[in-house]
């Protein structure tokens, strides 16, 4: 069941936008920051498979210029 | 400490988010995360967001509801409102949460042998309908009585005005803003012929000065005082605070002057005779747009039943005007007032210099004064000898109390001498009101009845058998209710009361009947600037609660005028007001229609030609103006504005060797009147339990009383116990105590005067006079 | 004749004599007496002084740029305290052993500051109008203890717990006795991050944010 975190860095101008479509996905969280550019994204999913869905999911959405993974969780629960 | 496998993924999506958040630090240095200030906040991105304007004071803000699953769950302000540009105060903020307390009432409430039966709410109206009906055919019109309130929503207030005026035909109805509104009414319709304020809150981001008047505007219009502090910080603007006791306002203002009560008739007198001394008048302005009148004076002060009243104005010249500020010099008023020469020296300054823009505020200070028209007729003659009125950061500007003491109270008229557009006197209003009402004219009666004070007279005495409140509290708000409250208990009179919650008032009631709470009904409301605001109904109402509207109309119905209530149910309010609306078209009232006012924060009448009138009587920004003239005060015949000859005339109570101290009542920012919605939210409550009595600590030192220690304030009238506060939230003036008048169980008002303006019918809370003793 | 002018003269001058020496002593007598002079009438209201204090300095606080690498957390505000509300400790050394605190110490406390030594942005007092500051605020000069003891540790209020809705303004959690100065602990960079506000430019804190807390005794809600 893996657990990973993000940095997504949206397009100018386009925070609220990726926020919304961030936080419409199911098994995604976010945490803005209040003041930059950037927002946390913890993901967490059930299965590779899930996981490979919600990549291409993640992949799809146009306000985002850049994702960078900062740490990965693979637990058996 | 065992983990499970759920805390154990929380624990690791916490860790994956704080690596996140450390990386995010790293990258940019100063990032800031929700998180850290509000860790234990959920995001409230999936609430439903209504507009509408706050419930409580006349300022009028915009809100938006945060509704969720059917329930009210959070309140902001509205950006989009330029009232407030989304602030709000702690009232406002947490406006909704009273709904939800445990002793609302959610079912009508019928008295029978001495107990309160819950009953069908049909049944409930069928018994108000049929004893409204039973009383008229027995005792006579004007035996049934209703009395409402400026926090009734404009449709309320015209189906009240409809039914007793137009339908039964008494003038039996009056209302609450009686207690707060009538004198700036009236000093309006004395100096210039049309009510309400010329300017609007924009005045506050181009005036220099504000002087407020007797106006703890920090605690009772917190969020136009931070409006006005932030033009302090940003631009320098001066904020003056002139009032007979120190408050969070004085301490935040550049300067605090403080007077005896009842000598700001001579000060405004004194700042005019300045005026005119120093030449600072502004002569082109006075020649062009102004007149001369003098009144009677003597006028009394209505403590004795069925007072009556009508001035005799007379026009004078301006020498004769001058002759009589020699009385006003600065030094003979500064002998009596407790204002320096210098100080009175200082806001004629301000005043005359013609380079400041000055805006002026009051509130009940001025209004709820035994010669409350007087005082607001004088500072429009300041306003009006220098000619900083009507444009963008010169002008007086009268604040309401009640979020539609202006659009329900005023423009309605739910007074006795009032129709929606007009008074009862007049035979083309009546023809008017009876024309758009679709009855006889003959049924509108020209004679007004009772006002406020009078009617609860009229109930003691017997001569009204059945009295309908709604929205309103009048036997915590009533002055003297040491009287009244005996008086509504009386078997002769059979009182109905519509209420949210239970109140002393409805204790006392026959029949006592379930309303909705503001966001659980549609309506509209109009703030002090002239702005109508409307919402639509948010979340349901708990039980058999009804809008009050919708229960007048039933009535109405029942007693066989539904020919004249056609309304449905379901769209009522819209109904209602496009048949009001037709009442104030034209230049000089129009209002704007119900969809302008559904898509936008309300807007301000006169609405002409898709846009708002933000200062009448300047030809610049007001289309009614015709005299072809920079200024046009359309409201009197000869387009001339008046300016007063008052004098001023000592309280009709004040200290002596027996009650040497004064009382002053009032209010607190935690709450709302008279404590039935806010004591309900538990911030607010928290914050003040309840009502105390503030002394001077020079004061309380001579009678050796120490903060929280109860003490008895009595009067002629009666008496009250409450905690001692010395030096807490604020500051009388040595021989003068303070108290909040919110607290059912410390019941100010058994101890206060009755004395009211002659003119207006506006009692005086401000003044009377107690001794007070350890309990 | 000359020798009666002369003898009336010096009675004239005699006479002249008692009298302005009497005068002077009388003048002399009546400056011995001080006379109480009244206050000023409008004294400020003592839970209501700080509420506008510091709010010259609004604008500046919200233009100021947040030093993050300098600031304090709202851990390390309380770790200093005995308790919460208790007076801080002074946790560095001070100038002089014998004074007061007074000016000294308002050097740094009166309006903050960053201090190189320390690294950090020196507390605004909200209090500076006391200047007796080391009757309350005490230097540690150690880390032991006298004798081991079991202190109750009280537990500090929490930020993001203390809004009545979603998103209404936190209530003021903690008493305000000497701290009604809002914008003092709660704005500029010496402000733990966690509780430094986000519009220090509104000024009039308690139009929004009133005490939960009563100094006495819990209020519970309202009953009829």
């Amino acid at each position: 069941m893996p657990v990973k975190s993000y940095l997504a860095h949206p397009h100018e101008g386009k925070k609220s936008e990726l926020l919304s479509a961030l936080s419409e996905i199911e098994c995604c969280e976010v945490i803005p920051a209040e003041n930059k550019d950037v927002i946390v994204l913890v993901t967490d999913t059930a299965n590779e498979i899930e996981e490979n869905i919600l990549k291409e999911k993640l992949e799809a959405i146009e306000s985002i210029k850049l994702f960078s993974m900062v740490s990965g969780f693979d637990t058996q629960n | 400490m065992c983990i499970t496998p759920t805390n154990r993924r929380i624990f690791i999506k916490k860790m994956a988010a704080a690596a996140a958040m450390t990386a995010a630090a790293t990258m940019f240095p100063g990032i800031v995360f929700a998180s850290e200030q509000e860790a234990n906040l959920s995001s409230g991105s999936d609430l439903d967001w209504k507009k509408g304007p706050c419930r409580f004071c006349g300022v009028g803000c915009g809100i938006l509801v945060g509704v969720d699953k059917g329930k009210a769950v959070a309140v902001k302000g509205d950006p989009n409102s330029s009232v407030n540009k989304g602030l709000l105060c702690v009232k406002g903020y947490h406006q909704t949460m009273c709904i939800q307390a445990k002793d609302r009432l959610t079912h009508a409430l019928v008295k029978k042998n001495g107990r309160y039966v819950e009953t069908p709410i049909s049944e409930a109206l069928d018994i108000v309908a049929n004893k409204m009906k039973e009383t008229i055919e027995k005792h006579g019109k004007d035996s049934v009585a209703m009395y409402t309130s400026g926090q009734s929503t404009i449709p309320e207030g015209y189906v009240a005005s409809k039914l007793m005026k137009g339908a039964i035909g008494t003038n039996n109805l009056d209302c609450n803003a009686r207690l707060c509104m009538a004198s700036a009414v009236t000093g309006f319709l004395t100096t210039f012929g049309a009510d309400e304020p010329m300017g609007c809150y924009e005045d506050i981001d181009y005036a220099d000065y504000f002087i407020t008047w007797g106006n703890n505007m920090a605690e009772m219009h917190p969020v136009l005082f931070s409006r006005m502090l932030e033009e302090k910080n940003r631009r320098g603007a001066k904020i003056i605070d002139f009032a007979t006791r120190t408050t969070r306002s004085s301490s935040a203002s550049d300067k605090s002057i403080l007077f005896e009560p009842q000598t700001d008739l001579a000060v405004a007198n004194a700042i005019c005779y300045e005026i005119i001394n120093k030449g600072w008048v502004n002569k082109s302005f006075v020649e062009k747009h102004c007149n001369f009148s003098k009144g009677l004076t003597n006028i009394g002060y209505g403590l004795e039943d069925k007072f009556k009243f009508t001035d005799k104005p007379e026009k004078i010249d301006f020498e004769a005007y001058k002759k009589f500020l020699e009385e006003y010099t600065p030094e003979k008023v500064a002998k009596y007032s407790g204002v320096s020469v210098k100080d009175i020296k200082y806001l004629a300054a301000i005043y005359g210099d013609p380079n400041k823009k000055v805006v002026s505020y009051w509130c009940m200070g001025m209004n709820q004064h035994t010669r409350g028209t007087w005082m607001n007729n004088l500072v429009y003659n300041i306003h009006l000898l220098t000619g900083k009125i009507s444009q963008p950061g010169n002008g007086p500007f009268s604040l309401t109390g009640q979020p539609s003491a202006c659009g329900t109270a005023r423009e309605v008229g739910t007074f006795t001498h009032k129709l929606p557009k007009g008074v009862v006197t007049n035979e083309k209003h009546r023809r008017l009101a009876a024309k758009i009402w679709k009855v006889p004219y003959e049924r509108i009666p020209a004679k007004p009845t009772y006002h406020a004070t009078e009617m609860f007279r009229a109930v003691d005495r017997g001569d009204i058998k059945f009295i309908w409140t709604q929205v309103t509290n009048p036997l915590v708000s009533l002055p003297k209710t040491s009287r009244y409250r005996p008086a509504m208990e009386k078997d002769s009179c059979f009182v109905v009361v519509s209420d949210v919650f239970p109140t002393p008032t409805s204790d006392v009631a026959d029949v006592i009947l379930p309303a909705s709470w503001h966001i659980e009904k549609s309506g509209l409301y109009g703030n002090s600037e002239r702005r109508t605001q409307h919402w639509d109904k948010m979340v349901e109402g708990p039980g058999e609660t009804t809008p009050d509207a919708w229960m007048t109309i039933e009535v109405a119905k029942r007693m066989g005028f539904g020919d004249l209530f056609p309304y449905s149910e379901e769209n009522h309010v819209e109904e209602i007001y496009n048949e009001y609306r037709q009442f104030h078209e034209g230049a000089k009232h129009g209002m704007a229609p119900l969809d302008v006012l559904k898509k936008q924060s309300g807007a301000i009448w006169p609405y002409v030609d898709g846009k708002s009138t933000q200062w009448r009587f300047n030809a610049k920004y007001d289309p009614a103006c015709s005299n072809g003239e920079e200024f046009h005060f359309y409201g009197k015949p000869d387009g001339k504005a008046i300016i007063w000859q008052r004098p001023f005339e000592p309280a009709p109570e004040a200290p002596d060797d027996e009650y040497p101290f004064w009382l002053n009542t009032g209010r607190v920012i935690e709450h709302w009147h008279t404590g039935s919605m806010t004591r309900r939210i538990p911030v607010l409550h928290k914050a003040m339990p309840s009502a105390y009595v503030e002394f001077h600590p020079e004061d309380a030192k001579i009678l050796s009383i120490v903060n929280g220690e109860n003490v008895k304030v009595t009067s002629r009238r009666g008496s009250c116990i409450l905690p001692a506060s010395i030096n807490e939230r604020g500051l009388p003036t040595q021989g003068q105590v303070f108290v909040p008048f919110f607290d059912e169980n410390m019941m100010i008002n058994d101890v206060t005067l009755d004395a009211f303006c002659p003119i207006s019918k506006e009692p005086d809370y401000k003044k009377c006079a107690v001794k007070v003793e350890k309990a | 004749m000359k020798r009666l002018v002369i003898i009336s003269l010096f009675i004239i001058l005699f006479i002249s004599f008692i009298v302005v020496w009497n005068r002077s002593y009388q003048t002399g007598l009546e400056e011995a007496y001080i006379p109480i002079e009244r206050n000023d009438p409008s004294v400020s209201i003592p839970s209501e002084a700080g509420v506008f204090k510091r709010s010259e300095h609004a604008l500046d606080y919200s233009n100021m740029p947040i030093d993050e690498t300098h600031s304090r957390t709202l851990k390390e505000y309380y770790k200093n305290r005995a308790y919460p509300g208790a007076p801080p400790s002074i946790p560095h050394t001070v100038v002089d052993e014998r004074g007061l605190g007074g000016n000294a110490c308002l050097k740094c406390h009166e309006n903050g500051g960053y201090t190189e030594k320390y690294e950090a942005y020196a507390p605004v007092t909200p209090h500076p109008e006391m200047t007796n500051c080391r009757q309350c605020h005490v230097v540690q000069n150690t880390q032991t203890l006298f004798t081991a003891a079991r202190l109750e540790k009280l537990t500090a209020p929490k930020t993001g717990v203390n809004n009545a809705l979603l998103g209404s303004p936190p209530m003021i959690p903690h008493q305000i006795q000497m701290r009604e100065n809002c914008l003092a602990c709660h704005a500029g960079p010496s402000a733990p991050k966690e509780i430094r506000v986000a519009h220090p430019e509104r000024i009039n804190c308690r139009q929004c944010h009133v005490p939960k807390n009563s100094e006495t005794k819990e209020i519970g809600i309202f009953k009829r």
